[in-house]
């Protein structure tokens, strides 16, 4: 648990998770954080208000348009889970610290349980369950089936989203650059070992 | 992978039925000890696999539980008007009465069931109770003083009785050194990455329950005593599920709220808990503190162990653990108390009592050794039991060190220059495992299919895949030609997965279930053949003559002799294919930044026997992560409490720390394969020693020793500062 050391600044800056960002961030600079990103979103949505009640919500996921009547104060994964019975991906902690919901969005992994569904509208949202090809599994699921990087399997859907996510944006990752991409995800079972195996071999295999 | 040696009768021979000799584990598997995949693999990586939580049945509404939060409280009134009258309420219970205490911080008071679970918490926020809260010890050491308020009526603590054998004082006057100190390990949490509850759905009087549970019969049996009706009206399924490591063998307060709450609304209700309620409310790993007397006679030689132990295990719940651990000591004294707290109950935690054991018994194993100067691994080797097959540590100790490059330890205190020092440690590990009770049933149908029907459950261990091989070994068909169907009390009873038993306890009814529907299709075999049916065997998906592969039939061909009728035979466990008993040991390296007062683990040696090895594959991975959950009970987790108000202060995840990725050592896994002895389980012993060799690691590392978990960096940094004080004397 110390700070890791950022192989990647020549290349690009990392996704920063919301695990590392706790790690690093000091209460202070936490408050001021937060305090930004509301004020951003202030600027950019302007006065409209939008709720209580229920809001037409449309969204993409894995290519298809879904149509929902949700509360603006649903989560992408509960209105995935709960309205659209899209339960691949996993509830853990609900606040942005275990990874099981980690979906892609516009080619970005976020924590879907600490995303509203409004957020994500004109998005183009990728969830576990829409990542195999039919009956053929993602290079980096077959790789977590082969090195049997899943015991009891909750946590596996947002550690294979996590792992694709990473794998599509560095390709030619490090070792050590993988391990700090995959810190947002716990496994309690306690696959780690595997899973780093299985991302190892899946990186640099190509779809299809 | 050396090859198995024949294993066939085991040692007690007693007592062992024909039938279960007939079909003694195979000398040379064609299976059984390989690698195979987890055949639910593909379901779980696509996000297929069905948790109790993913259930969705139509109609269903949302539950959610009020409770205390406050550790000790009485309930004066519980108001549900407001929340009957929420948007989408289908129903309230109050689940205390007026009048009556809650323990706890989490302490259940109410429920309520709306048709989302955004609207079930908002009502929830409207039901109204009163307090009048009382004098609350939550701490155990506030606890354990004379003044303090009391939990429970007849004081804070319970037990205290002495166990004594040997001559104790006979012991000390052999010692030549005596170490006396106190040794403690926290509580922590099982943190479950599915969180405890379910799905309820009741069809007239019959109650179908979708349960996060470790044991599909016990939730069915404790539903129906609870709720007041046969247990045969309730069917229990739970296809997957998210990690119980010894929580989830109980209904629990939220599976008797789901049903009564759905019987209430008259639709299906899931109740899944949060991450705090799951903290608070479903159980826990015991806090264990040791006074502990040791001595060692000049030539390294335990002499005398004499230890008073207390340790809390919640509000009513006892938290007595192995002491000393696995090592010999010739006399001893122990007595143990457990201490009353206003904190949720203990549950069982993956090896029960044995981390802390060991952690304690370890750590002085090192301190002893040391005064003695002698090898830790010789110490401990010289003072462990003789051999035996459930008692291997010297023969492990010896191969495991040789393998770890345990000659490269340098003596305590590392004396390299710069702030990273690195240390060698090493601990050792028993469990019993085994079990009895399991049964199955083998169903073969004329097209050729075959069906392994078990009320057993696959906590993630990979259970399923397990069955499948057993019942493909018998029959000599792929693994892929059995359909797996386990998770629900519409199949032959079994127990709960929990203290490593359902290898040992399933596995054996399976192979005999299998065999006899085995014997069921040589029956009709043998005349198609024209041969005695005793001289059939199968094997590479044929039935043919023993060897003469030549005169035989395909599986197929076999199956399509039964016409209409399908073969079904069911098969208790039955005793002989199945022993108890293992042992292992474990190595770490760690590294220390003695500035900081960080530790990291650098690599992990496992060496773990389990009886018949079934899937090497999935053994292995119960190592990997038996070893990881030692080092987050070493290094990370702590269910910290606040002092004053006795609420916990991390009950979520990222307070509550857990290792990532980067925190990961490397871990090299050595399997002992003891196929004589049949199949014993490897749940827990994997992550009985991890803590206490990585404890042992930084000690030798820093020349500090630190005998309490976790080692936070500000335990490390104070133990180097007293170190330090005590003029490097360690």
């Amino acid at each position: 648990m110390k700070p890791k050391d950022d192989n990647s600044k020549k290349e690009e800056t990392f996704n920063v998770t919301r695990r590392d960002f706790l790690k690093s961030a000091s209460v202070g600079s936490l408050v001021t954080a937060v305090a930004s990103v509301a004020e951003v979103e202030a600027q950019t949505q302007g006065p409209q208000v939008i709720g209580p009640g229920e809001v037409p919500v449309q969204l993409n996921v894995n290519g298809k348009r879904i149509d929902l009547r949700i509360e603006p104060r649903v989560t992408l994964l509960d209105a995935l889970r709960m309205r659209a019975d899209l339960t691949g991906n996993k509830r853990g902690c609900d606040r942005g610290a275990c990874g099981a919901c980690t979906m892609i969005v516009d080619g970005r992994t976020v924590y879907s349980c600490s995303t509203l569904a409004i957020e994500v509208q004109g998005k183009k949202i990728r969830t576990v369950d829409g990542l195999a090809d039919g009956s053929k599994l993602h290079p980096v699921q077959q790789a977590f089936c082969d090195a049997d990087a899943l015991m009891c399997g909750f946590c596996t859907p947002g550690f294979v989203m996590a792992t694709v996510g990473f794998l599509e944006r560095y390709p030619t990752a490090t070792q050590e650059q993988l391990r700090k991409g995959l810190d947002g995800n716990i496994c309690r079972c306690g696959t780690f070992n595997r899973v780093f195996e299985a991302a190892m071999k899946a990186k640099g295999v190509s779809r299809g | 992978m050396a090859e198995p040696q024949a294993p066939q009768i085991p040692q007690n021979a007693q007592g062992i039925s024909d039938l279960a000799k007939r079909w003694a584990w195979p000398a040379r598997p064609a299976l059984l000890g390989t690698s195979v995949k987890r055949l639910d693999g593909p379901d779980k990586v696509t996000g297929r696999a069905k948790y109790t939580f993913d259930v969705n049945r139509p109609g269903m509404i949302y539950g959610r539980m009020v409770r205390s939060p406050y550790p000790h409280a009485r309930i004066v009134s519980i108001d549900l008007s407001d929340a009957q009258k929420a948007p989408g309420v289908k129903a309230a219970l109050p689940l205390k009465e007026v009048g009556a205490e809650v323990m706890y911080q989490g302490d259940p008071v109410a429920a309520v069931a709306s048709d989302t679970e955004e609207r079930a918490r908002d009502a929830a926020r409207l039901i109204k109770v009163q307090y009048e809260v009382l004098p609350q010890v939550a701490l155990m050491d506030r606890a354990i003083a004379t003044d303090a308020p009391q939990v429970f009526t007849g004081g804070n603590t319970r037990g205290g009785q002495a166990q004594e054998n040997g001559d104790l004082d006979a012991g000390f006057k052999q010692a030549s050194h005596v170490i006396e100190q106190t040794y403690s390990t926290h509580v922590i949490t099982h943190v479950c990455m599915e969180t405890h509850g379910a799905v309820c759905e009741w069809e007239g009087n019959k109650l179908t329950v979708w349960s996060s549970t470790q044991g599909v019969f016990g939730i069915a049996q404790q539903m129906a005593q609870a709720i007041g009706i046969p247990q045969t009206d309730i069917r229990v399924i739970t296809q997957y599920m998210g990690g119980g490591f010894g929580s989830k063998t109980q209904v629990g307060s939220e599976g008797i709220t789901c049903a009564k709450l759905a019987k209430a609304a008259g639709v299906p209700v899931k109740l899944m808990l949060d991450r705090k309620e799951e903290h608070l409310d479903t159980g826990n790993r015991p806090s264990a503190t040791a006074r502990i007397k040791a001595g060692v006679s000049a030539d390294g030689r335990l002499t005398a162990f004499d230890g008073e132990s207390w340790g809390t295990g919640g509000a009513g719940a006892g938290a007595n653990f192995p002491l000393p651990y696995i090592y010999d000591f010739p006399s001893r004294r122990r007595t143990h108390k457990d201490v009353y707290t206003n904190t949720g109950q203990q549950r069982p935690m993956r090896a029960p009592g044995h981390p802390q054991g060991s952690f304690l018994t370890e750590i002085l194993m090192d301190e002893l050794a040391d005064s003695v100067n002698m090898d830790p691994v010789q110490f401990r080797i010289k003072n462990s039991p003789p051999l035996a097959p459930n008692a291997m540590w010297r023969s492990y100790f010896d191969e495991a060190a040789k393998l770890f490059g345990w000659d490269k330890r340098h003596p305590t205190s590392d004396r390299t220059a710069g702030p990273i020092k690195t240390g060698f440690g090493c601990a050792a590990n028993q469990w019993g495992g085994g079990g009895r009770g399991g049964s199955a049933r083998c169903e073969i149908t004329p097209d050729g299919a075959v069906a392994i029907k078990a009320g057993t459950q696959d906590i993630g261990t990979g259970t399923r895949t397990i069955v499948a091989m057993v019942a493909a070994e018998t029959l000599g068909l792929p693994v892929g030609a059995v359909t797996p169907m386990i998770g629900d009390t519409m199949y032959p009873a079994c127990g709960a997965s929990g203290g490593s038993t359902t290898a040992a306890s399933v596995m054996p009814a399976i192979r005999l279930a299998a065999g006899q529907a085995l014997d069921a299709l040589c029956a009709k075999v043998a005349p198609a053949l024209a041969v005695d049916a005793s001289t059939l065997v199968a094997s590479n998906g044929r039935i043919q003559v023993r060897n003469n592969p030549s005169k035989g039939m395909a599986w197929k061909d076999a199956c399509r002799l039964l016409g209409t009728e399908m073969i079904a035979m069911d098969a208790p466990w039955q005793n002989g294919l199945s022993s108890t008993g293992t042992s292992g040991v474990q190595f770490a390296e760690v590294s220390v930044d003695v500035e900081t007062g960080i530790v990291k683990v650098k690599r992990v040696l496992v060496m773990q026997d389990c009886g018949l090895l079934v899937d090497k594959l999935t053994a292995e991975s119960q190592c990997y992560g038996g070893v990881i959950g030692s080092l987050n009970f070493a290094l990370y987790e702590d269910r910290i409490l606040d002092r004053n108000t006795g609420q916990m202060v991390n009950p979520n995840m990222e307070w509550y720390l857990l290792a990532g990725m980067s925190d990961i050592p490397q871990i090299e896994v050595h399997i002992k394969q003891q196929p004589e002895r049949g199949v014993i389980g490897i749940g827990e012993p994997p992550t009985v020693s991890t803590a206490a060799a990585i404890a042992c690691a930084v000690r030798n590392a820093t020349g500090a020793t630190i005998r309490r978990l976790p080692l936070t960096p500000q335990t490390v940094l104070e133990a180097l500062s007293a170190a330090q004080k005590e003029g490097g004397t360690r």
